[in-house]
């Protein structure tokens, strides 16, 4: 029977089946949700766990190794044999049967110096009380004596006591000692035995840090994020300082860990780990990951993420070589890294020297001067029909030249030398007016040619120019010469005239050059004039050339297509030294997104920014389009140089890294960096080594090393800094045996002092000046020196010269002068010299004399008659000229200097 | 120590005498090696030294270019060795003597396995450097002075050292290390002998300094001589 308003039929239905479903699905729900949260979307969890067993078992492996070799040292085994005999002894053998009536022969004597000493302190009570009494006495005007009389007795019976206490108490003592004796009797073994076991055991400390004990279980540990915060690191684009998190280490978690350099990603140990990751390098404790390697160091739910490898994230993982891209973010002085970022160190020289910054323009390179000479007088240096079809394509004539090829039609590069021609003539008749052809020139003389090529092989030419095909001094790259290769040189120039005038006084003709003067004589001059007129055939005449050039329609055209090619950025041209660069600012490059570089109509391109710019590298005008023109011209780089390029570009970005992240910034990184560029555009390395590099010159001495110019490594803390100031200026000859001269530059006082700090920078020189007081050298020590030097003992003068006294024998034995070391050497530096040159220049001939120096001076002390030689060395050149002096600036006719 | 440097160090241990691999000890019914090294072509002219320094000492006898001398067809100071025998002979080091007597080096090339101490003579009471052109081992150069009647450098490594003296520039010399002891330099009649060796098959090398290596294959049967004659060409 139906109630009103209530379904029966309803309220007796069964909802049991949905109830359980329901629950079934909210469990699977649960279920899918604590695995998805915990597994799915935690995959560093996966990496960890794998990684806590990678390590156990390596270090249980390394244990088990450990104690392998232990069970088989037979020290090990004796020691811990008696320790196990000792420990057996002592609970229940005879040790311990001693130790046991030891300890109740001690509670015995215990008892007993108790009972004594109680007695006394009895005494000592009574004492007090018949010591009150007196006083009390004594206040109350009483007799006394009666007192006394007790505490006399008193005192008595404490000594008797005492007396009897002492026995006690020295026993007691004693069997204390022994206890203790027996009881530490295995300690000197104990402490052998952990020195033994310690490379063993140190493993376990391993084991235990990758695991975790719940009473009687031994678990793994349980994974969590490892993260490094660093505070003030990045700028945002409000430009204030936030911070920035890396959780790399969440995966990568022996990447500070020796032992895993043969493990796979993500367990393996970073390269060059103890030299990269120190402490004093980038502990990525300190500095991170991501500053140097980018990807996206917060993400940690995907192997991708975590890199970067994602659509609009701006940094993706630097792989490979490429992270040397970052050393420029906090480092200013890249190129001392030539081991470890090599590509970045070729690409920053490549950069300044090949001519990018001509048309470019980059913030910390505004100032690099133009690379190629000044065409102010170009007219008359050049052959007019050579300077055409050199516009044309300079690479035909000169294969590894670094002026890029323009790919001008041959009416267009007409038009441009005439325009340049033009804009030269004045100044350049002037100057062949001023500088006639020389005297006594015998053009053909084989024997004068001969006697030329002589010279250029042995005064220096060759430290900086090639003169065959395939010769050069100084790479640039793997594509470029620094210095022009002269094989061909007659095919270029006007005529044996400007090369005369050239060589003699390369200033003379352009004041801004980069050439410098070796000191030729008229005679010397004439040879190699001669010689160098022989190299390569005359110029192909071109019928009419000079009207060409001298049509005003030409020239006015050629002027606005040497606007348009900018020329002027890496050439002076009168008339456009207002003109700046042509080209786009780079400073920013390596920030670039993909959208933000045109491919043109390229589809062969990757849309990466490393294969858009290897591309303009590699082809730059590959981009261009109907609409689109493109400048760029070809450089003809080897593929290592642009992919050396490249490195550095990609290091242009807007960074502004927390000023506590930076490496050293201070002046004297400047002014190693600033020196290292002037020291490169006058390629000192082509003739000396420098930072252990370069002293390309030497590969035409393997014969004879001691005839090839000095190496400068260490050159600041050995020289002092006045002396060295004035030989760069004007030269003077150091070592008289050498054919191959140390050229005069005409540096301005701004370089050489540019120069001078370099050297001291590298060198960590504090303090450059050197005041030499005569009277502080001890009469005792120029004495001795006096006698250490004859040939009774190490005949320094058999080698050196001494004040312009040349030793005997071949000039190829000879060493500097020493009556010059007191302007030109660091006394200091003469005390490390003499403990052992070979260490700061290896294969010097100078031998080491110490350790070994003779017993019966200055008592045999050797440190002591070091320092008597360098006194000695500091005194004799006392009265000299001041080392410059005695050489004009720029002789006609002096000495050449070596 | 972790134990990948563990790895490395053992294996290292393991590597090093694999490669070293010259085991000493008693040698049984040892045959021998013995011949003479012939000079083909023309030998040249014997070349005066110029001594330009310190003629007093230096100057008494005329010194000769000692770099390539050939003695009726023989060529002298040639070096021969063993270079792939494995075990034979103990090594016994023996203190070998460099002397200077004269400026010149006397003998001009010695050889010894390589950890032979080598005492340099100084009899002229003048000042020598002794400066080794090594790349092996660690180069020195060091002063010779009158005070200093002997010098001791010791040559660890296999390796042939040339020393020279660099106050007197023509003086020039050979200290050959060898990794097992069979090695002998030729006489004036250009004959060797390597003695002791233990029977089987052996790589025989020839080493002078200005003409370079060549090798000969020799079979050493017990208690027999084994001659051999080698041919090398002047460059």
């Amino acid at each position: 029977m139906a109630e009103r308003g209530v379904d029966q039929k309803e309220e007796k239905k069964s909802y049991g089946s949905v109830f359980v479903l329901g629950a079934g699905i909210l469990a699977a729900l649960s279920l899918w949700a604590f695995l998805d949260d915990n597994i799915t979307r935690r995959p560093w969890k996966g990496f960890q766990a794998k990684f806590y067993r990678l390590d156990y078992n390596k270090a249980q492996a390394a244990y088990d190794e450990e104690d392998k070799k232990l069970q088989a040292d037979d020290k090990y085994k004796e020691l811990s044999q008696k320790l196990a005999a000792f420990q057996a002894s002592l609970a229940d053998g005879e040790v311990g049967k001693k130790l046991n009536s030891q300890i109740a022969e001690e509670a015995r004597v215990t008892v007993k110096f108790q009972e004594a000493d109680q007695k006394v302190k009895d005494v000592k009570s009574e004492l007090e009380e018949a010591w009150y009494e007196h006083d009390h006495a004594v206040q109350q005007k009483r007799k006394i004596e009666p007192y006394l009389e007790v505490i006399a007795a008193l005192d008595k019976k404490k000594a008797v006591l005492d007396k009897e206490l002492e026995p006690i108490r020295e026993k007691r003592n004693q069997l204390k000692d022994e206890i203790k004796k027996i009881q530490s009797g295995a300690k000197e073994i104990e402490t052998e035995l952990v020195k033994m076991t310690g490379e063993r055991d140190k493993w376990i400390r391993v084991m235990e840090n990758v695991t975790f004990k719940l009473g009687p279980f031994t678990f793994p540990k349980i994974p969590k994020i490892q993260q490094v915060s660093l505070d003030e690191f990045d700028r945002n684009r409000f430009d204030q300082p936030v911070a920035r998190v890396d959780r790399c280490q969440t995966c990568h978690l022996a990447i500070n860990r020796p032992g895993f350099e043969k493990e796979a990603n993500p367990y393996k140990t970073h390269p060059r780990r103890e030299v990269l990751l120190a402490d004093s390098a980038h502990s990525p404790d300190k500095i991170g990951c991501t500053g140097c390697h980018e990807g996206q160091g917060m993400a940690v739910n995907g192997v991708k993420q975590a890199h970067g490898d994602v659509h609009l994230w701006e940094f993706p993982l630097l792989r490979g070589a490429k992270v040397q891209s970052s050393c420029t973010s906090c480092h200013q002085d890249v190129q001392k890294f030539a081991e470890d970022a090599p590509l970045l160190a070729e690409g920053q020289r490549l950069f300044e020297q090949v001519g990018c910054t001509g048309c470019h323009l980059v913030k910390g390179y505004e100032n690099i001067p133009k690379i190629a000479p000044s065409l102010k007088k170009i007219s008359a240096k050049v052959d007019p029909g050579w300077m055409v079809r050199w516009i044309e394509n300079p690479h035909k004539f000169r294969q590894r030249t670094r002026m890029p090829n323009f790919d001008l039609k041959p009416d267009d590069a007409l038009a441009v030398a005439a325009y340049i021609w033009s804009q030269s003539k004045e100044e350049a008749d002037q100057w062949t007016q001023t500088h006639p052809a020389p005297a006594g020139f015998r053009e053909g003389d084989p024997n004068d040619i001969a006697k030329g090529k002589k010279l250029v092989e042995t005064i220096g030419c060759k430290g900086c120019h090639g003169f065959a095909d395939g010769e050069f001094s100084t790479p640039l790259g793997k594509s470029k010469d620094l210095v022009p290769n002269l094989k061909d040189i007659a095919a270029k120039v006007v005529g044996p005239q400007w090369i005369y005038h050239w060589i003699k006084n390369p200033r003379g003709f352009e004041p801004e050059t980069r050439m410098p003067s070796l000191r030729l004589s008229d005679d010397e001059a004439l040879s190699i004039t001669n010689y160098l007129m022989s190299l390569g055939g005359r110029p192909d005449p071109v019928a009419g050339i000079q009207e060409k050039l001298a049509d005003a329609k030409n020239i006015k055209r050629g002027e606005v297509l040497v606007r348009k090619w900018g020329c002027f950025g890496c050439h002076d041209i009168k008339g456009m030294e207002k003109e700046s660069r042509i080209g786009a600012e780079l400073t920013t490059f390596g920030s670039k997104t993909v959208e933000e570089l045109g491919f043109g109509n390229r589809t062969d391109v990757k849309h990466t920014w490393d294969d858009w710019t290897y591309f303009k590298l590699k082809t730059p005008r590959g981009y261009a389009t109907e609409r689109i023109e493109q400048l760029m011209p070809q450089f003809n780089l080897h593929d290592d140089d642009i992919k050396a390029l490249r490195t550095l570009l990609g290091g242009f970005r807007e960074r502004k890294v927390g000023q506590r992240y930076l490496a050293d910034q201070g002046l004297r990184v400047q002014q190693v960096v600033e020196g290292r560029r002037l020291m490169q555009q006058y390629n000192c390395v082509g003739c000396h080594e420098i930072e252990k590099q370069g002293g390309f010159v030497r590969k035409y001495y393997q014969e004879n090393v001691a005839l090839a110019p000095p190496p400068l490594n260490g050159q600041g803390e050995k020289v002092q800094s006045s002396w060295f100031y004035s030989f760069l200026k004007s030269p003077t000859t150091l070592r008289p045996w050498l054919e191959i001269r140390m050229p005069t530059f005409g540096f301005s006082d701004e370089h050489t002092t540019q120069l001078v700090n370099y050297f001291n920078g590298l060198s960590k020189v504090e303090q450059p000046y050197h005041y030499i007081d005569d009277r502080k050298f001890p009469a005792e020590n120029l004495e001795a020196a006096k006698i250490l030097a004859s040939a009774e003992y190490f005949n320094c003068f058999s080698c050196h010269v001494q004040g312009g006294k040349n030793p005997e024998g071949p000039k190829e034995g000879w060493a500097p002068d020493l009556a010059m070391a007191r302007q030109r050497l660091n006394p200091n530096w003469i005390i490390k010299w003499l403990k052992d040159p070979q260490k700061i220049q290896p294969g010097a001939k100078m031998p080491s004399f110490y350790p070994g120096g003779p017993d019966n001076i200055l008592g045999g002390k050797e440190d002591r008659q070091i320092e008597a030689l360098r006194d000695y060395l500091m005194s004799i050149g006392r009265g000299a000229a001041p080392a410059a002096a005695a050489a004009p600036q720029v002789p006609a006719k002096a000495k050449p200097a070596k | 120590m972790n134990k990948f440097g563990s790895l490395v160090l053992a294996m290292s241990l393991v590597a090093a005498p694999a490669m070293a691999a010259y085991e000493g000890g008693d040698v049984k019914d040892g045959g021998s090696i013995s011949g003479s090294v012939k000079f083909k072509g023309t030998a040249p002219a014997p070349k005066k030294l110029d001594v330009g320094k310190d003629k007093e000492v230096c100057g008494k006898t005329a010194k000769m270019d000692q770099s390539l001398i050939v003695e009726g067809g023989n060529l002298v100071n040639a070096v021969v060795t063993i270079t792939d025998i494995k075990k034979g002979k103990k090594i016994e080091l023996k203190k070998v003597q460099f002397d200077q007597n004269g400026c010149e080096y006397t003998p001009h090339v010695v050889a010894f396995p390589a950890g032979t101490t080598v005492e340099v003579i100084n009899p002229d009471g003048i000042l020598h450097n002794v400066h080794s052109y090594s790349k092996v081992n660690t180069a020195f150069n060091q002063a010779q002075p009158k005070f200093k009647k002997t010098l001791e450098v010791k040559i660890e490594k296999p390796e042939a050292v040339e020393v020279k003296c660099d106050v007197h520039g023509w003086m020039h010399g050979w200290l050959v290390a060898t990794e097992s002891p069979y090695v002998a330099v030729t006489d004036k009649s250009g004959s060797f002998k390597l003695d002791n060796v233990p029977a089987g098959s052996y790589t025989v090398e020839v080493w002078h300094e200005k003409l370079g290596k060549s090798t000969q294959k020799v079979t050493v049967k017990a208690k027999e001589d084994a001659k051999v004659t080698f041919e090398v060409a002047g460059k």
